[in-house]
């Protein structure tokens, strides 16, 4: 009864429809501090199966932040503490009991820079695999590798060099690998941190088509500065500012008819 | 127009921005005394440099030019029969038998015969002519080849230590006979055996072979060299791995507190702490608590292992900091868990800056004395250890205790050692190179 009338509460705050009816990530009333410094203020929402739903706001508005609540990657910050509840599958993730291994095996993430490791392509996306156990041998392995790779749009330019090292790859390239090295394990969602902002518009575009594609498999949370990005990948959109979620909707809905004048001023262009 | 400038900068102060004609025309005049400042600053730095080369290139040519004849020694080549009746009377070649044997007069007698000495006086100066070791020397080249027996064959001696330093110069022939080592009588001896041509100067078979010797000429550094080798791999085994284990720790898992605030000054500390008193730590707890022996590698390579913690810890706590954030984010979004972050990514990449810290560390070891002497490594050991329990001394010690004695010769002997020693510590630095970048070419 409680969680419902904070639900109400924090609509007050957010404009749209914060639920979607098939969710896989629920978070409710989430709170972040980083020591005293408040990051994220109450926010709720629900994160559809096979959706891809892109954050938006202007610099510092925290949306990273959330998005490194879901598969708890805050935890390694020390000062940083999260108040809330964040759910997949009705299993509270800050639980005691939830072991955060294999948590982050069932929610990848694609950080802003590529960061392959320093070994070869093919160790990059077998890590995930050989760390969880989840090949039997390695003929199942390699067909790991090369179907992670084939979904990352990345075999055919990789395929005769998998013993080379990931780092000599592309920025794009390279980007395209964590993707992989992210599907390997076969996630349930996958968080993606600004995955395109050190990246040329080519290397770009590939990326976007890559999320529009395995968006009919995975749930996606794409945090990006570039509205149109938003508008091409994502069919739901968040709006952030300042640690809370000013709106969210239909993507389409938010460019065209933003609700919340912030949300407007910044589409617009006259904040962020 | 400085003047017309600096009215203008005046004019200017009220203001909150000087115009931009006016800022180029300030920038413009100070750039040389800027340029200057450059020039001199690249002066000094290359002042410094040619500094520390010359030190280093006199520092070098000193100690080789001094070091280098301790690698030679005179020798005496005498006519030996060798008669077994005589060198192994029961004649098993037992060390029992050799020992009995009369070996040190058939080496005399060939003396002898070439330089006639007259008189029991002569006689006794002439038998000090060749080393003491001639009967052992003997000994071994019978153990080795029994066939030797009933040939006469040349064998070479080891002239005393007197003996070489007079053939070297250092003894003088215009000194008066009362205020030289040597008298009139044993010149001539060896002006006869020059004459005969007996006498040649040669790579010394005892100064890489031997150990510690009251005989100068018989004295080697093989025991101080094994003794350091055993006492570093102690410190290395002990050190590198509890060394790297406090850094990770520190670094990976503790929680920045207080608690961890002070251990990590404290660590500071220790790495300045005097080495000797880790020396007087290593007396009070490893021998006087737990009643380890003295003089041991065991105990010399723990002591050292304390002293060269610190370093160790220090140096690799930088290259873990220095390993980047994204590739511990990469692994822990991918689910590892922190030992598997720690095992597969911190400690690989950090592997080379940890090895550098640990070689820097083993150096540092390696040329220690002072710690040693107060566990006892400093005494007098003949043996040459084989393991870790046996008593032994280190190059370092070897050296401080031969510049410490009186015989001319050991100055020499003292060069030579210090020039293994310094060989020892330039191989040590080029693995470490080799190693960081065999490690480092993993892209």
């Amino acid at each position: 009864m409680n969680s419902k009338k904070n639900d109400l509460k924090s609509l007050e705050l957010t404009v749209g429809d914060v639920f979607s009816k098939n969710a896989r990530l629920k978070a409710r009333n989430v709170n972040v501090f980083y020591g005293e410094n408040k990051a994220i203020d109450n926010v709720t929402i629900d994160i559809g199966s096979r959706e891809v739903i892109s954050f938006i706001g202007p610099s510092g508005c925290g949306k990273s932040t959330f998005l490194r609540c879901f598969n708890r990657m805050n935890d390694t910050i020390d000062s940083c503490v999260i108040q809330g509840e964040i759910t997949i599958d009705e299993e509270n993730i800050y639980d005691k009991k939830i072991d955060v291994v294999p948590l982050r095996a069932r929610i990848g993430m694609v950080f802003q820079k590529p960061n392959p490791f320093p070994k070869s392509i093919y160790d990059n996306v077998a890590y995930g695999p050989r760390i969880h156990g989840l090949s039997e041998n390695k003929e199942h392995l390699d067909n790991i590798v090369e179907e992670s790779l084939k979904r990352a749009g990345l075999w055919q330019e990789v395929s005769d060099r998998l013993s080379s090292p990931g780092t000599g790859l592309s920025g794009g390239q390279q980007q395209r690998l964590c993707i992989a090295r992210a599907i390997a394990v076969s996630p349930e969602v996958i968080l993606m941190d600004e995955p395109c902002s050190a990246l040329d518009p080519i290397a770009t575009a590939k990326i976007e088509e890559l999320i529009h594609e395995l968006g009919n498999e995975y749930s996606i949370v794409i945090v990006t500065h570039s509205m149109q990005q938003a508008a091409r990948v994502s069919k739901r959109t968040a709006y952030f500012h300042l640690g809370k979620l000013i709106e969210v909707g239909k993507t389409k809905e938010i460019f065209t008819r933003p609700k919340h004048n912030q949300t407007e001023a910044y589409i617009s262009g006259k904040i962020g | 127009m400085l003047c017309m400038l600096l009215k203008n900068t005046e004019n200017n102060m009220n203001k909150k921005i000087i115009n931009p004609e006016d800022a180029t025309n300030i920038v413009k005049n100070s750039i040389v005394k800027r340029r200057s400042k450059d020039s001199r600053l690249k002066l000094f730095g290359r002042v410094a440099i040619g500094l520390a080369v010359c030190f280093l290139l006199f520092l070098f040519y000193s100690i080789f030019t001094k070091g280098y004849p301790g690698f030679f020694q005179y020798y005496v080549t005498l006519d030996i029969n060798f008669d077994r009746e005589r060198i192994d009377p029961k004649g098993d070649l037992s060390d029992n038998s050799l020992f009995d044997g009369d070996a040190s007069a058939i080496v005399n007698e060939s003396l002898f015969f070439i330089i006639e000495p007259k008189g029991r006086k002569e006689k006794k100066l002439a038998k000090k002519i060749v080393s003491s070791g001639k009967d052992v020397r003997i000994a071994k080249m019978v153990k080795d080849d029994p066939g030797l027996f009933g040939t006469v064959t040349k064998v070479k001696f080891a002239l005393d230590d007197d003996i070489d330093s007079f053939l070297r110069g250092y003894i003088k022939r215009e000194t008066p006979e009362s205020e030289r080592r040597i008298s009139d009588k044993v010149i001539g001896f060896i002006d006869k055996l020059n004459e005969e041509g007996r006498i040649s100067y040669e790579f010394s078979d005892y100064i890489l072979s031997g150990s510690a010797s009251g005989n100068p000429e018989m004295a080697g550094i093989k025991g101080a060299f094994i003794g350091s080798i055993l006492t570093l791999s102690v410190c290395l085994l002990i050190a590198f791995p509890l060394g790297v284990a406090t850094a990770v720790y520190l670094e990976e898992i503790a929680k920045k507190n207080r608690i961890t605030e002070i251990i990590e000054v404290n660590i500071n500390n220790l790495a300045a702490v005097p080495s000797v008193v880790f020396g007087i730590m290593g007396l009070a707890i490893f021998i006087s608590i737990f009643g380890m022996p003295r003089s041991i590698p065991l105990v010399g390579g723990m002591v050292l292992a304390l002293m060269t913690l610190p370093t160790i810890i220090i140096s690799s706590r930088a290259a873990i900091r220095a390993v980047p954030p994204s590739v511990r984010d990469a692994a822990y979004g991918i689910g590892a868990s922190k030992l598997q972050v720690i095992f597969h990514h911190v400690i690989p990449l950090a592997m080379p800056g940890m090895l550098t810290g640990t070689i820097i560390g083993m150096a540092q070891a390696l040329g220690e004395t002072a710690p040693l002497l107060m566990i006892g490594m400093v005494a007098f050991i003949v043996d040459i250890p084989n393991s870790v329990v046996d008593p032994g001394t280190v190059l370092p010690v070897q050296i401080f205790m031969w510049a410490d004695f009186a015989e001319r010769m050991f100055i020499q002997k003292t060069s030579a050692a210090i020039i293994v020693l310094l060989g020892f510590l330039i191989a040590m630095n080029a693995l470490a190179v080799y190693l960081r970048k065999k490690l480092e070419r993993r892209w």
